[in-house]
């Protein structure tokens, strides 16, 4: 079961695609499956602040919670 | 909304045989419709049957709590959380839902790295003995969506996949 695809083509600047590349290395996946899981996380969070919710870090050790502002 | 379906087999208890089978990567109006009016018509005489034979509530099924229609509205439109059901006889006879962004691998092996959750996953009630249904209507429908989960798991790359908990 596969959902047809479209592609499309990426420039990204030296900077960009050493993270990418750093996170492919670090979970192991493509650059596809990194971005597609960035869009779905981009979109999770985007939904949920139109919605009226924040979006926070919390430090269980150091019990601090800092908001991540997204302007 | 466009919907890949797949042909699969499920087994009859009735007639011994398997019957062909839709899997649908998604759960659309058509399931949901099946939810209220096929499912919960028999989810609530499997509840009685499960009363009258003794059966305690904490053994009765957690599912029967569960709104198909508002967690798949909730989920509209989400890439997260794509939704797969499977129809046999022109009828939904499972659905489920997974989460493939919020959560990742917990063992020390894979900690961190990214997997296909089970969110929710059901059966109809007719296929479930622990329903007191017999015979069941039709038996493969878990081993199928979890297919299917582990199916995705894969086309994302990960390395672990889904399992039943």
């Amino acid at each position: 079961m596969a959902a047809s695809k479209k592609t499309m083509t990426l420039n990204l600047t030296e900077a960009e695609m050493n993270v990418l590349e750093s996170l492919c290395a670090k979970k192991e996946l493509s650059k596809t499956a990194v971005l597609r899981q960035a869009l779905r996380l981009y979109q999770i969070v985007e939904n949920r602040l139109e919605g009226g919710e924040r979006l926070f870090f919390e430090d269980e050790k150091k019990k601090e919670k800092s908001e991540v502002m997204m302007l | 909304m466009t919907v890949t379906i797949s042909s699969v087999f499920l087994f009859s208890p009735q007639s011994g045989q398997a019957e062909a089978a839709e899997l649908w990567d998604a759960i659309t109006e058509k399931q949901l419709i099946d939810w209220e009016g096929e499912w919960l018509p028999e989810l609530f005489k499997a509840l009685q049957r499960l009363r009258r034979a003794g059966v305690e509530r904490k053994h009765w099924p957690q599912s029967r709590h569960w709104d198909w229609r508002r967690k798949t509205d909730a989920l509209q439109g989400i890439l997260a959380n794509p939704g797969f059901s499977v129809v046999c006889g022109g009828v939904t006879q499972g659905m489920m839902l997974v989460d493939t962004t919020t959560k990742r691998c917990r063992l020390d092996s894979q900690k961190g790295k990214n997997l296909v959750y089970v969110s929710f996953v059901e059966s109809a009630p007719w296929n479930r003995k622990e329903l007191l249904f017999d015979p069941l209507r039709y038996r493969g429908v878990g081993t199928i969506l979890f297919r299917a989960a582990i199916e995705l798991s894969r086309q994302e790359g990960n390395r672990s996949h889904p399992r039943p908990g």
